[in-house]
């Protein structure tokens, strides 16, 4: 795929790569740059491997002050940073550009401090979100952002993407569940913003650096929420003939002042493949499964059971079932979550991540499958139903340069659909350099230019994940208009 | 009295704005005026108000969301959700009465600007994690919107939740759209008397740390207990230390229960029923136990463990009655009128326990003086005022409302 | 995953199936969370999306194996957790194995290298020369410390490995056939193996008596010996395939005898290496089928006597067993319940380890070849084990017997052992001193019809 065009590398900072590498050893230690060329290849992609570039070099801090002294060195020497956590970015979020300096944050994976009077863990930001969840379970609590990467994904990731997760319908998105970081900044000063106490002082940075893909600094540290887990959580499955049924019963649902913990949607083509995997149960037979959970006490979910299965009677479902162990209830969600690996055995595939307003379901389903048909392309349907958030898995062959094209294409198509539904491009994979060029569908040239310049305060050079979340074309306006603003 | 300026759509706060930057004229930003009395002074030559941009734009209670103009009044957007059986979830906190403003006067678009939450944000979050989108000019007089109005977003920076708390210094919404919940089927309220702060407080934690959703955990020292209006609970003359739950009716007993049986080494519970549960956290959301006086009013946010230490300490150096919120996260504290508001006292307690303070209530003339905002570190102060420059580079939105010079 | 081979390449079988393997990866990287180098080292080369990429781009450039590659390929413990963890079914155990093969043959190691790789080879699959080595093993420890300096860091691992006592010999080493004094019911070949007949012989005695009890004949063909994993996973392919050829010949043989209902292993690591001889075999035209057939009648001993009612245990404890799930049979040969509940069943209070699916640096002859991170894995293992308190630890396999054994406070034996003693056999190995918590299971009354009446 090759869309999204890569800015052109500077090729004097090329040039100067065997000093840069000599000079980021001395910082840090000859163990944690990576220099060879089959090691930088290793980082030359995310999870979305459609689009592939390797590092000048790759660093591997250790420290808070590590990552400080590498970045005060780029900050002078005007080289490009790419900061990188698990590498499970579904949009290139991590992905190098080839004058680049990778900061891979994988050896910070500590927990530095839980507090369970207070409800608050600390951590650095290459832990990966469930280890979060493993460290508090003993003592009865759990860490709520669950996206589905959660065994890989780092929360430095999470944080730079805000993400969500199955979850999310009931206890929000990682930004409503951070308290407090300690980021660094492109020139290696080190901020604190927020702590474990809630409402952080001044404006509400904690808010702009969450979401911001790694644009405004590098967290080494956050601080989080932790919540006191349920006594129990069961899923029940209701399965449909269409999916029309399914979308109404999600409304109904909703509407009926139950808000469910999560319901998920899967479509017959991403059933049959996430059966195969996690031999969960689900039934093979319908168009459209959705997933039901609900928690609290035993005798609450039974009853929030019943409602739930009442409301879902009016839309004749062909198969209700709900969970019948917690054994049973960890396959139904491991097949949900595994559904996008899962796609792997019979395919390549392309994810999108649009959302919209729950009423349009049936209508945008319909025509997502119109756009993928006219791409002579398969197309899964796994996403949270709850929130709007979907997840079309457009199937392809990566070995065949044409189906690729096409498959960014529908995938285009699909973004601008959502977008004009009145939902978005991306609900909680970011923008990346995969939906990059799309921005100008959803912002107007100064919804763009609010945010750019919200980048400059932290990164005046650009030097941070450059080449990503911005139209190149809006960039090089911003960059006129500053100009301009510099000679005013 | 300086020209007043109502705009009635967003091209012509656009244009208002548009002559101000070039003048480099301040403006003052209103929306009904209830929080004028809350930070630092604004001279303003021009004062805009956004009560002329009123109404609700998009209300779908099936996908629990409402969009509407930033002017539009709170009472009107909540009597419009109680209609269709929904709230807001969390139950913005009205700061009118304590303050010497109007009560219940307070606009949705003040509300996201100044990130108001009221004792719900325990459970569900403060005003800014409802946000999902709004729309507005900045002092660049660009029209611009963030967000939208989707559950999940994340396209681009979360610009519409880094405007929340921002206090119009940044930018005049103009139109906000926001997560609604349904109201819930029941609530319930069970108080404990007499504990002093560490064991009300040690007792809200072990609340919390259960999973009961409590959706409001609060402790109020006698003498703040004793105004408020609830005849049976001012007359005890003793602390109260309330949680409050809120679900289907059965889910309430049963959860009432179960915290009870935990918390029963901390005495014998009182309970309040519906109606009265809606009563006592009304008169919370009100702030009526902080009635407006010519005292001083902080409000400081903490950690629940050190917050009774913290307030302890304070009294080390002056009288200081304690209202804790948030289950001791939040702490409303009334001390007398100074010169310089204790801010230095407060200030040194607070940095040492952790945590920020702002000062509520003054005389105009203290919050001009004194640093009403928590002062911030260096590196913050200067991404904050890169952040001014980015929204407003002539400096004419509220300047100094938050920090001087800012 | 895009990959980019030419027409040319495919034509290699092997370039052709590690294309397809390749093929499969999505690199959404949940390996990375459960492979234990990655999480102790946190670099992506060493882990599985890495190495996957590191072995592509290998295949690819059709160039020999850099020493970057092959130092991080080394890293690997072949623990296969990530074929566990993987949602896409990529058979990462195949593609390193076929990758090993090649780092070895366009490669060259240095010669301290090759020296200790050829002992291993030449050593540990046969069990007389092994045993002569562990005897010897103990003039080796003064030098321990000079072994290192001179950089012979893995020969020093081996000599602290050894035991410093070895068991008698077995009481049934084969060939021939254990019969059963009961009433015949099954018969199964089982494979004696090497290194743990020598360490530990009472296990493939306790297997014995453990199946006899219950109507099993139990064979150890002439002929048959080491399963090849050892020297296969060392990169050398064609003296695992000698290896697995002789077991197969020696195995036809008996089949030829008559029904077998299977082919018993007791060390997981033997065991997936057994089940995987009909793809070790396949381009071999006469092995081909017979290797395959051998291949599905392989089961872990945990696995045959899982389907198989073992009755009332005869003892009972309160002995409280840390079960410590071997990489070879929980992520190779995906066998996690049966051991525990076997356990369960014979009387054990059983409880898990925190994270049991991560290596304890045994991983066959890792130990040796990476002693630093073997270390690091057998120690974060350790206080794993200490943390659940157990009374002893029961495993599925040799290997991480011995890596284990001395360094929890608790003696580590196997699991059949344990299902021995509970069903009647003799204290195992090391024991003894708990021999005082467990007592005989009074002999049920015989019960009249009153007592029916009552109850």
């Amino acid at each position: 795929m090759t869309l999204s065009r890569m800015p052109e590398p500077d090729q004097a900072v090329l040039d100067r790569s065997s000093a840069i590498i000599k000079d980021l050893e001395a910082l840090i230690g000859v163990d944690g740059v990576i220099s060879e060329e089959e090691g930088r290849r290793a980082f030359e992609a995310d999870a979305l491997t459609a689009y592939r570039q390797a590092p000048m070099v790759v660093v591997l801090p250790r420290s808070t002050e590590d990552v400080s002294k590498v970045l005060k060195y780029c900050h002078r020497n005007g080289l490009k940073v790419v900061p990188r956590g698990a590498g499970t970015s579904l949009c290139g979020g991590a992905l190098p550009m080839a004058d680049s300096i990778v900061i891979g944050m994988s050896r910070m994976n500590r927990v530095l401090d839980a507090d369970f009077v207070n409800r608050t863990i600390t951590v650095e930001s290459g832990i990966t979100n469930l280890a979060i969840t493993d460290a508090v379970s003993a003592e009865g609590f759990f860490y709520a952002p669950d996206p589905s990467s959660q065994l890989a994904c780092t929360v430095g990731g999470n944080l730079a993407m805000n993400s969500g997760g199955a979850h999310c319908l009931k206890y929000g998105v990682t930004t409503n569940n951070v308290l407090g970081v300690k980021m660094v900044l492109i020139d290696g000063e080190i901020v604190d913003v927020g702590g474990a106490y809630p409402d952080a002082e001044g404006y509400d940075f904690l808010a702009l650096i969450v979401g911001s893909e790694g644009q405004f600094g590098i967290v080494t540290e956050a601080t989080l929420r932790i919540l006191p887990r349920a006594e129990s959580a069961r899923p029940v499955m209701l399965g449909f003939s269409s999916c029309e049924a399914a979308g109404q019963c999600v409304a109904a649902i909703i509407g009926s002042g139950i808000i469910p913990v999560a319901i998920e949607y899967m479509d017959r083509p991403a059933i049959a493949v996430c059966e195969a995997y996690a031999k969960a149960g689900y039934p093979l037979d319908v168009e459209a499964l959705l997933i039901v959970e609900v928690e609290g006490y035993e005798e609450e979910t039974t009853r929030l059971l019943r409602d739930i299965v009442d409301i879902a009677r009016s839309f004749d479902p062909k198969v209700v079932e709900a969970s019948t162990s917690p054994e049973h209830s960890a396959r139904i969600w491991k097949g949900r979550k595994a559904a996008f690996g899962a796609m792997g055995r019979i395919s390549d595939y392309y994810c999108m991540d649009g959302t919209i307003p729950l009423g349009r379901l049936p209508e945008v389903l319909s025509r997502i499958a119109q756009i993928c048909a006219e791409h002579r392309l398969k197309v899964a349907n796994v996403f949270h139903a709850g929130d709007g958030n979907l997840h079309p898995l457009i199937l392809y062959n990566a070995n065949d340069a044409d189906e690729a094209r096409r498959a960014e294409l529908a995938g285009a198509e699909i973004l601008r659909l959502c977008v004009s539904v009145g939902g978005c491009l991306t609900g909680e994979h970011g923008v990346g350099i995969e939906k990059r060029d799309l921005m100008d569908v959803q912002y107007t040239p100064s919804d763009l230019a609010v945010q750019m310049r919200i980048k400059s305060v932290f990164d005046p050079n650009w030097q941070l994940n450059p080449g990503k979340v911005f139209p190149l074309s809006a960039l090089e306006a911003s960059r006129a208009s500053a100009a301009a603003d510099q000679a005013a | 009295m300086s020209d007043l300026q109502r705009p009635a759509a967003d091209w012509e706060l656009q244009f208002v704005i548009a002559g101000c930057a070039e003048r480099r004229v301040p403006i003052e930003i209103i929306g009904s005026g209830s929080k004028r009395a809350i930070g630092r002074p604004v001279d303003g030559t021009v004062t805009v108000t956004t009560t002329s941009l009123r109404g609700i734009s998009l209300y779908e209670p099936n996908e629990l969301v409402m969009s509407a103009r930033a002017g539009t009044t709170l009472s009107h957007i909540e009597a419009e959700l109680a209609a269709r059986g929904q709230m807001l979830p969390f139950e913005p906190i009205d700061l009118g009465p304590a303050t010497g403003g109007p009560q219940g006067a307070q606009t949705i678009g003040a509300v996201f600007a100044t990130n108001m939450s009221g004792a719900r944000r325990i459970l569900h979050g403060a005003a800014r994690d409802h946000l999902l989108g709004v729309r507005g000019v900045n002092g660049r007089a660009e029209m611009f919107q963030a967000g939208g109005r989707v559950m999940k977003n994340v396209t681009g920076y979360d610009v519409a939740r880094g405007l929340s708390g921002s206090w119009g210094t940044l930018a005049v919404l103009t139109e906000v759209t926001f997560k609604v919940i349904p109201w819930p089927e029941t609530a319930a309220t069970i108080v404990f008397l007499g504990l002093p702060d560490n064991l009300a407080l040690e007792l809200l934690s072990v609340a919390m740390a259960l999973p009961v959703e409590v959706s409001g955990a609060v402790h109020l020292q006698a003498s703040v207990a004793e105004r408020l209006n609830h005849p049976g609970l001012r007359s005890l003359n003793k602390s109260i230390t309330a949680l409050r739950l809120e679900n289907f009716s059965s889910a309430v007993s049963g959860r009432k229960h179960r915290l009870k049986e935990a918390l029963k080494v901390y005495g014998k519970a009182l309970e309040l029923d519906h109606r009265e549960t809606l009563e006592f956290w009304g008169e919370l959301r009100r702030l009526s136990v902080m009635p407006n006086r010519p005292t001083l009013l902080w409000r400081i946010s903490t950690k629940p463990t050190t917050a009774p230490k913290l307030v302890a300490a304070i009294k080390r150096y002056m009288p200081a009655e304690a209202f804790y919120d948030w289950g001791g996260s939040l702490i409303w504290l009334e001390v007398p009128a100074t010169a310089d508001a204790g801010t230095a006292e407060i200030r040194r307690v607070t940095a040492i326990h952790g945590g920020h303070a702002m000062l509520i209530r003054a005389e105009p003339s203290v919050r001009a003086s004194v640093e009403v905002f928590q002062p911030l570190s260096p590196p913050l102060e200067r991404l904050t005022r890169g952040l001014k420059a980015a929204f407003d580079p002539a400096g004419i939105l509220n300047p100094g409302r938050m920090y001087a010079n800012l | 995953m895009q990959t980019n081979f030419t027409p040319e390449q495919l034509q290699n079988p092997r370039v052709a199936e590690a294309d397809a393997i390749l093929r499969r990866c999505v690199h959404c990287g949940l390996c990375t969370a459960t492979c234990p180098t990655y999480v102790l080292l946190g670099d992506e080369r060493d882990s599985p999306r890495g190495r996957i990429y590191l072995i592509k781009d290998m295949l690819e450039d059709n160039a020999p194996a850099s020493p970057e590659v092959q130092h991080h390929l080394d890293r690997c413990l072949s623990c296969l957790s990530c074929m566990t963890t993987c949602p896409s079914g990529v058979d990462y155990m195949h593609l390193i194995d076929l990758a090993r093969g090649y780092v070895e043959q366009t490669a060259p190691r240095p010669f301290k290298e090759r020296f200790v790789r050829q002992l291993l080879a030449r050593v540990l699959p046969y069990p007389e020369r092994f045993r002569l080595a562990v005897r010897l093993a103990p003039l080796g420890r003064p030098w321990l410390n000079m072994l290192r300096r001179f950089g012979l860091k893995q020969l020093a691992a081996m000599i602290e490995l050894a035991p410093p006592v070895l068991p008698p010999s077995p009481k049934f080493e084969g060939p021939g056939t254990a019969a059963t004094e009961d009433e015949r019911r099954a018969r199964v070949i089982m494979l004696a193996g090497c290194a743990q007949q020598v360490l530990r012989p009472g296990i493939n005695d306790s297997t014995i008596r453990l199946l006899a009890r219950r109507g099993v004949d139990v064979t150890v063909s002439a002929g048959s010996g080491c399963c090849g994993a050892l020297t296969y996973h060392l990169g050398d392919e064609a003296s695992a395939v000698a290896f697995a050829k002789r077991n197969v010949d020696a195995w036809s043989k008996e089949l030829e005898k008559g029904p077998v209902d299977a082919i018993i292993s007791n060390a997981s690591g033997c065991g997936t290496m057994l089940k995987d001889y009909g793809h070790l075999l396949k381009r071999e035209p006469e092995y081909a089928a017979r290797a395959a057939r051998i291949a599905s009648l392989a089961r872990d001993v945990s696995e045959f006597l899982g389907e198989y009612e073992l009755g009332a245990p005869k003892r009972w404890s309160s002995l409280r067993i840390a079960y410590h799930p071997a990489c070879s049979l929980q992520h190779g040969q995906r066998i996690k319940e049966q051991p525990r509940e076997l356990l369960s069943k014979a009387g054990y209070s059983v409880v898990d380890i925190p994270e049991s699916h991560i290596c304890c640096g045994s991983a066959g002859t890792y130990n040796i070849m990476q002693p630093e991170i073997a270390g690091e894995l057998r120690d974060r293992k350790a206080k794993n084990i200490k943390r659940v308190k157990p009374d002893l630890v029961a495993a599925g396999n040799i290997g991480c017997i011995t890596q284990l054994t001395g360094q929890v406070d608790v003696p580590v034996v196997h699991t059949v052992e344990l299902l021995d003693w509970a069903y009647g056999g003799p204290v195992p190995r090391g024991l003894e001193g708990l021999a005082r918590f467990v007592s005989n299971v009074p002999e049920p009354k015989q019960r009249r019809a009153e007592d029916f009446i009552h109850a």
